[in-house]
């Protein structure tokens, strides 16, 4: 036995439920820094497993493996949430899992309307996690758009941090231009401090911020429904716990004959207890809330035997195979777009990401790497990727660079779809080319000298040279300028020169993906050079 | 306008009850050098008593900081590369100067630069970090520029700009110590002192880069150290600013420092084999009245 009622008769033991709270907001500390530590911090290498979260995640484990072929070894953790789950049942959603206990938390803030027992939406978690599943195997990798952490990182990366950071410094700008020197005694150092903090180093901008955010916020809105409404009845990964805790040792009973109260269901976050005061293994979340409700101290949790009777899952078996079906006959759909023909020239993916295909199936969308990125280079895809590539990162050079020197995103990014590069590596891989746009460059177009790209451009041998040309000027003029010209074999394709470009507007220099290292397909034809004019 | 009268209204602009902007008019002091600009150069391979020989000849850092002063030392940190590489200033020249800043009495010792590459690995790359986190003083300020202290300045003598956002520090400091690192440069050939002053504009430097050499004279005019000391220990002869390859990086342990900024800028040049006025920036600063550049009429002292 390990928790019971008649635990709380003895005033000096502390309410079990008491040791999940803490639990809980141990854990949320836990996920807040090292969502914070997602940065660069004074060293080439970060220190914390700040992906730690992503790779406890058996979802997004099995469903990378899966697309993958094979067990993602980086994926390993995961394993260990699934035993725990074995002997434990769905422990993580009420002891560990970050987004319920922010669903938790802000229950008193969304509060529910009914008292949760509707049972007919349970199942939709099944039929996704098996849709998901298939999906994941021929093609279609979809779990990132679903699962807690992605939902939740990727909002708190893109939109929440940037949006807090905006708020703060307009707020310390006003302070600083507008109010007192007394007033500025206290706010500056306010501000310094949560610069070391919990604010981000510097400003950054996203794509699909408010699209991030909205998804996050229309889970927490589902709390109106029922409490818990998405993890009952929409996470994958809680159903994936769920089939896993049907085996659970552990097991929640309540007393034969307990009267007509019913507090146990009422209180029920998960809604896991039924007219007859069963407890479902399916839906129990070990919240431990009935125990300290139950006047008669009926309820105990205990482990018991192999041999027990096992809930049902109450499928349609209709339903869940055609939710397969679907997740099988989907990937066949994509391959009849253009896309599956000539990839967008502007899928730039992150250096040390798989070929495409690899890297799809691998991606979790969980955005650790546009946090971690200190050029502000990568970014959400929306379409350039098809349907299924999402959220997944691109590099978009106009807005931000691949910093040279930088090997962050493989080192963030829990399942291995951006490889780990050594900085020696990391120089050598080829992401994209650059390309000149003579019509706006100003040395072609206008005969007057700039160099911001070729000054900017990373490469020990530059791949941005530059010839000497006597050109007419808009003045009529002679004029000898410097006309820039890329070297493909040296280029790198971090898009820097796109980034730094001064033109207004769109840049003189564009980044594609052409000739990227990572797919043979994409090669340049060879110019035959070294790298030497 | 005066300098008094200039700070006070840098400092009303920032503080948001002036609307109109701080503008700098210079007097007739800077225009009218009237005895030859003194230079001195030195060579050594301790870096830290070849920042004292090269201030000898000058009359060391107390004539240049005196009690109390706010000083403002600027390295060129711009990018993120490793002090071999030769593309920010070295580290221990930097320490060097700080230092005896600090014995002259400085009141605070600012010391920043507006990136290229991303700030806080340029900040470590370049040995910066490391080696100022060395001195252990709280007068010594190594921060990241704010964004909220970039100030408008309308460049009164300006010829190809007239307004500029420029760092309030540098503008408050009673004393401004410029420290660039010699280097080739693929547009202006070389990046010298004149060039490492952009270090402290904020908005869109890339906007300079049309009619670059004009534009940094014209920023001369109101970024006006006190002293330059170029940092040509190790130059870097190709793929500048940046490099990154050693096979450019020649190791000439060398300082030169001068009050004039033109006249440094000017003799460095000789450094790279190049003459004074192959430099744009230097033939306009000087055309300006902003400093001398002809090498027969510098004093240069070897320390």
């Amino acid at each position: 036995m390990i928790f019971h009622g008649a635990e709380m008769k003895n005033k000096k033991r502390i309410p079990a439920y008491y040791w999940r709270r803490a639990s809980q907001l141990v854990c949320l500390a836990l996920f807040f820094f090292l969502f914070i530590r997602t940065d660069y911090s004074g060293r080439d290498e970060i220190a914390y497993a700040v992906n730690i979260l992503f790779r406890i995640d058996p979802l997004l484990a099995l469903s990378a493996s899966v697309a993958a072929g094979f067990f993602i070894v980086l994926m390993l953790p995961a394993l260990v949430t699934l035993l725990f789950t074995l002997l434990l049942g769905r422990f993580f959603c009420g002891w560990v899992c970050p987004m319920g206990t922010l669903l938790d938390g802000c229950h008193k803030i969304v509060p529910s309307k009914g008292q949760g027992r509707e049972r007919r939406y349970r199942v939709l978690k099944f039929y996704l996690l098996g849709f998901l599943l298939v999906g994941a195997w021929l093609g279609l990798p979809l779990a990132g758009y679903v699962d807690p952490f992605s939902i939740l990182v990727r909002s708190l990366a893109l939109a929440v941090d940037p949006a807090l950071n905006a708020l703060s410094t307009t707020f310390f700008t006003y302070t600083y231009q507008q109010a007192p020197a007394w007033v500025n005694g206290l706010t500056e150092p306010l501000y310094t401090f949560l610069k070391a903090t919990i604010l981000p180093f510097n400003q950054k901008y996203y794509d699909l911020a408010v699209l991030s955010l909205v998804i996050l916020l229309v889970v927490f809105l589902l709390e109106r429904l029922e409490r818990r409404f998405f993890c009952r009845n929409i996470c994958p990964l809680g159903a994936l716990f769920a089939v896993t805790a049907r085996f659970a040792l552990l097991r929640g009973r309540t007393g034969s004959k307990c009267g007509n109260c019913r507090n146990c269901r009422d209180v029920c976050r998960m809604g896991a207890i039924d007219e007859e005061r069963n407890i479902s293994q399916l839906d129990c979340n070990l919240s431990l809330d009935c125990i300290q409700h139950c006047p008669g101290n009926k309820i105990s949790f205990q482990f018991s035997g192999l041999h027990q009777g096992r809930p049902a899952f109450a499928l349609s078996r209709r339903s869940f195979v055609g939710s397969l079906a679907l997740g099988a006959a989907l990937p066949f759909l994509l391959k009849s777009r253009t896309l599956a023909r000539q990839a967008d020239p502007f899928l730039i993916r992150p250096p040390g990401a798989l070929p495409e295909e690899e890297f799809i199936g691998r991606c979790v969308r969980c955005g650790e790497c546009m946090k971690v990125c200190i050029g502000n280079g990568l970014q959400p895809a929306f379409l350039q990727g098809g349907l299924e590539g999402m959220f997944s990162p691109i590099l978009k050079a106009r807005t931000g660079y691949c910093e040279y020197n930088c090997t962050l995103c493989g080192q963030v990014c829990p399942s291995g779809a951006i490889r780990k590069l050594a900085p020696v590596e990391k120089k050598k891989v080829k992401i994209g080319n650059a390309c000149f746009d003579r019509n706006r460059c100003l040395p072609y177009a206008k005969g007057i000298p700039c160099m911001v790209c070729e000054e900017h451009c990373p490469t020990p041998d530059k791949a941005i040279k530059f010839r000497d040309v006597v050109v007419e000027n808009s003045h009529g003029e002679k004029v000898t300028v410097k006309q820039p010209y890329l070297v493909d074999e040296l280029c790198v394709g971090c898009g820097i020169c796109e980034t730094k470009c001064p033109l207004p507007g769109r840049s003189a220099v564009t980044v594609t993906s052409a000739g990227e290292s990572r797919n043979p397909a994409q090669a340049l034809p060879d110019t035959g050079t070294t790298g030497y004019p | 306008m005066d300098r008094r009268e200039f700070l006070r209204q840098v400092a009303l602009w920032s503080a948001g009850i002036s609307v109109s902007v701080p503008h700098f008019r210079i007097g007739a002091a800077l225009a009218a050098e009237s005895q030859p600009s003194l230079l001195a150069r030195a060579t050594g391979k301790d870096y830290q008593e070849l920042v004292d020989r090269v201030l000898g000849p000058l009359g060391g850092m107390g004539k240049f900081v005196r009690n109390g002063d706010k000083v403002v030392v600027k390295p060129n940190i711009g990018w993120d590369r490793n002090p071999g590489q030769a593309a920010n200033t070295h580290p221990q020249v930097v320490r060097a100067l700080v230092e005896r800043a600090l014995d002259a009495g400085a009141g605070e010792i600012l010391v920043f630069d507006r990136t290229c590459n991303e700030e806080r690995r340029c900040y470590v790359n370049s040995g910066m970090e490391d080696t100022l986190a060395g001195i252990k003083d709280k007068r010594l300020k190594f921060f990241h520029p704010d964004e909220r202290k970039y100030i408008p300045v309308d460049i009164e003598r300006g010829k190809a700009v007239r307004r500029l956002s420029i760092y309030r520090d540098a503008l408050e400091a009673d004393s401004y110590i410029n420290v660039p690192v010699a280097k080739h440069h693929g547009l202006s050939l070389l990046t010298l002192g004149l060039k490492n002053s952009m270090g402290v504009l904020g908005g869109n430097r890339g906007a300079m880069h049309h009619n670059l050499g004009q534009k940094l004279a014209d920023l001369a005019t109101v970024i006006q150290p006190k002293l330059t000391v170029i940092d040509a220990t190790r130059i870097l002869l190709h793929n500048g600013p940046q490099g990154g390859d050693l096979a450019d990086v020649m190791v000439l342990d060398t300082l030169v420092a001068s009050v004039d900024p033109v006249a440094a800028d000017a003799y460095a040049t000789t450094l790279f084999g190049l003459k004074p006025e192959e430099i744009e920036s230097t033939v306009a600063a000087y055309r300006m009245g902003l400093g001398e550049m002809d090498l027969a009429k510098i004093r240069i002292i070897k320390a």
